[in-house]
């Protein structure tokens, strides 16, 4: 199922705003434009791909501390900066924060839309892998508390004889209960349990 | 005295024989005798009587007075001793050569010799002589008047009137009178020596030969209206100098000399070459013009960035467009109303971005400054749109209080425009430090007191601090990479348009930049 992207475009300019909305629909893109970067922060993003095209120097928020801002809020949306004047430090200040694309004005046609494709691809893997991870987390939530507790065992590297011995039962109970777990992660081998354990872990960790 | 005259003539009368005659003689005698005593004896000059062998005979009492001895004391002595040494024996040759020949050597009548008083003063007299022979011999009388006073009055006006004259030839000035109708009548050395023309050659409308030909027809003119109306008169002309045959400027100034009735007698003028003074004056003009330009390049500079920006919105627009206009046509896909609308934006872009280029271009081109009437909030407006990037980027809010009924002002838009610019940037760069307080410039625009056209320029910024006194000194800087002249160049600036530029602590914060301009219809130079 394919959701349609959104582009926020973000600059002071009316003209370069429009513009920019009439390029990116000559390859079926839809733009959203903002003349700050408080008038999209005013906006709740909506739940597609998206990604933000924004001119560096802002009024009010400049761009790269709007970037941070969003960092802050835990909003991760890539970003393709534009600038009029780029500096060299700008650049890599922007780029190090996670930008996708550094374009100085004007640009041609192809990079920019290059970058918006790089920056929704990034977006929608993201979102694909934050889905994922939603999943998988509601998977090991349906695990018993033991059947997590083996799960773990499991994945630390210990064999079925340990893991009983360390609970206190019969080696026999650890594998019914290993299988389960299996079954319940939808993981159809050892190796692609301990892939899924490994990126739920952290969360569990931090819970 | 007089007896002695008497005793005297009464010996040579002694001589006569006849008897019969004697009583009628002596009473006419002794009547022109009383006659001839009063006349001698009251003449305010000196009467002496010598006789041949140039012993005095007789000396009235003016000659005592004249010369400060006793009657009694000259009698008998020698004529010579009223006379100074040097003149002693001229006296005598020329006394002994006449009594021998009879051949007068000197004239009889306002003789000006030097006498010599009792008390060894020498002083000039002007005598006039004659001679009677009695009984064979000479009799000489003279008459000498003392000219001391005379002389010193004559002296005077003569030495008067040579210092004059030397003045006005030696003065390293040329200098020139001319009668009422303004003609030329005289022209002391200078004015011969740098023209070349004799003196009859400069007189009456001579000069004119060397007045370069653009100018003589508006000198004649002005010189003529002058004359006319009475007027002092001030001209700058090109005038030949002999010495090296090129035009120079000169400035040829001149006042009447009235009478009692206020009508004009005569005119007295001066002429200067300034050319030298020009030229220079030219030189610092253009060299200011070039600083100016330089600071103004300067600014350009530190705009750098806001005016790629300015550039590149429209100049990112038209791409844009352009380039959405060419995918849709690849793709068979371009909707007529699309592209009329597309290129509608492209053509405005490309008018804005082209007038982003004219501002500049005008801001920085080399041109000589030109003075025209201004509308000076239209000309703030112009800088405001300048460095309205650079305003909105530091997030300034700027606040206009302009008076609208203003009254022109006659001065260079350029420069006008890089005073403004210069003030507002220092404005903004005294504020990017600040984030306690709101960041607000203000421009004001009134009459003062005086009547000429005011501006204020009000920063919220960091304010001008200790040195406030050595902001307007050239190379003083309180930025880090400030050249430290836009302030200088600014005063002199407006200085030059006959304006004011100062500054002022803003309260509470920051600072006030004032300048003033005169309005155009008071000062129309």
């Amino acid at each position: 199922m394919s959701v349609a992207p959104v582009i926020f475009v973000i600059d002071d300019d009316p003209s370069v705003r429009s513009s920019l909305k009439f390029l990116l629909s000559t390859v079926g893109l839809q733009a959203e434009t903002f003349d700050s970067a408080d008038s999209f922060l005013h906006k709740k993003p909506p739940d597609v791909p998206s990604c933000l095209v924004l001119d560096v120097r802002l009024p009010g928020l400049s761009g790269l501390d709007f970037q941070r801002e969003l960092a802050t809020r835990n909003i991760r949306i890539p970003i393709v900066f534009l600038t009029g004047h780029g500096d060299i430090p700008m650049s890599v200040r922007a780029m190090k924060a996670g930008a996708v694309e550094f374009l100085t004005k004007p640009f041609r046609d192809q990079d920019l839309l290059d970058a918006v494709r790089v920056a929704l691809d990034r977006d929608r893997a993201r979102r694909e892998q934050e889905n994922e991870m939603w999943d998988l987390r509601r998977r090991f939530d349906c695990l018993t508390s033991r059947e997590q507790e083996v799960v773990s065992m499991v994945v630390a590297g210990m064999l079925n004889k340990q893991i009983a011995a360390e609970l206190g039962t019969a080696e026999s109970t650890v594998k019914v209960q290993r299988s389960r777990a299996m079954e319940k992660m939808q993981a159809s081998s050892l190796a692609e349990l301990i892939k899924m354990i490994e990126k739920v872990k952290p969360s569990k960790d931090a819970s | 005295m007089a007896n002695r005259m008497k005793s005297s003539i009464n010996k040579i009368d002694g001589s006569v024989a006849d008897i019969t005659d004697r009583k009628q003689e002596e009473s006419e005698l002794r009547y022109s005798e009383e006659r001839h005593r009063l006349v001698v004896e009251t003449a305010t000059d000196a009467v002496i009587s010598i006789d041949d062998s140039g012993a005095i005979l007789f000396a009235n009492h003016a000659a005592m007075r004249i010369f400060g001895y006793d009657p009694t004391e000259l009698i008998g002595k020698p004529l010579t001793i009223l006379m100074p040494e040097y003149m002693r024996k001229l006296h005598e040759n020329g006394f002994g050569r006449y009594l021998a020949t009879g051949q007068r050597h000197i004239n009889w009548q306002g003789t000006e010799l030097t006498a010599l008083r009792k008390n060894g003063q020498e002083f000039p007299v002007e005598i006039s002589f004659g001679e009677l022979i009695r009984g064979g011999h000479k009799v000489f009388t003279g008459f000498i008047r003392d000219t001391s006073e005379r002389k010193q009055a004559e002296n005077k006006l003569r030495a008067s009137e040579r210092t004059l004259r030397e003045l006005t030839e030696t003065i390293p000035q040329m200098l020139w009178s001319a009668a009422a109708d303004g003609a030329i009548d005289y022209c002391n050395q200078r004015v011969l020596d740098y023209t070349g023309l004799s003196a009859e050659q400069v007189q009456g409308a001579g000069w004119m030969k060397t007045v370069h030909q653009d100018d003589v027809d508006k000198m004649a003119r002005a010189w003529s209206a002058t004359v006319s109306s009475g007027q002092p008169f001030q001209h700058e002309f090109r005038c030949l100098r002999a010495e090296d045959r090129t035009y120079r400027w000169c400035i040829s100034r001149a006042l009447p000399l009235r009478d009692e009735s206020g009508r004009i007698i005569k005119w007295f003028g001066t002429v200067v070459d300034l050319h030298d003074w020009k030229e220079a004056q030219q030189a610092l003009q253009m060299t200011q013009a070039e600083l100016a330009r330089v600071s103004r390049l300067t600014t350009m500079g530190e705009l750098a960035a806001s005016i790629a920006h300015e550039v590149n919105q429209p100049l990112t627009a038209v791409t844009n467009n352009g380039s959405a206009c060419l995918r849709l046509l690849a793709n068979h896909n371009l909707d007529p109303e699309v592209l009329r609308r597309a290129l509608e934006e492209i053509v405005a872009d490309g008018t804005r971005a082209s007038a982003v280029i004219a501002r500049i271009r005008a801001f920085i081109k080399k041109a000589p400054a030109e003075r025209t009437e201004l509308d000076i909030n239209e000309v703030i407006q112009e800088v405001l749109t300048l460095a309205g990037h650079e305003l909105h980027k530091n997030q300034i809010l700027v606040e206009c209080q302009f008076t609208r009924t203003l009254p022109l002002v006659r001065a260079d838009r350029v420069q006008l425009q890089q005073v403004l610019l210069n003030l507002i940037i220092n404005g903004i760069e005294a504020m990017i430090g600040v984030a306690v307080r709101p960041r607000a410039l203000s421009l004001e625009s009134r009459v003062d007191e005086s009547g000429n056209v005011l501006v204020a320029i009000r920063d919220s910024g960091t304010g001008l601090g200790p040195e406030a006194d050595r902001l307007f000194t050239t190379f003083f800087t309180t930025k880090a990479h400030g050249m430290g002249m836009g302030l200088a160049i600014s005063r002199s600036l407006i200085e030059g348009q006959g304006g004011r530029l100062w500054a002022t602590a803003n309260s509470p914060n920051g600072a006030v930049f004032w300048f003033t301009l005169p309005a155009a219809g008071e000062n129309p130079s």
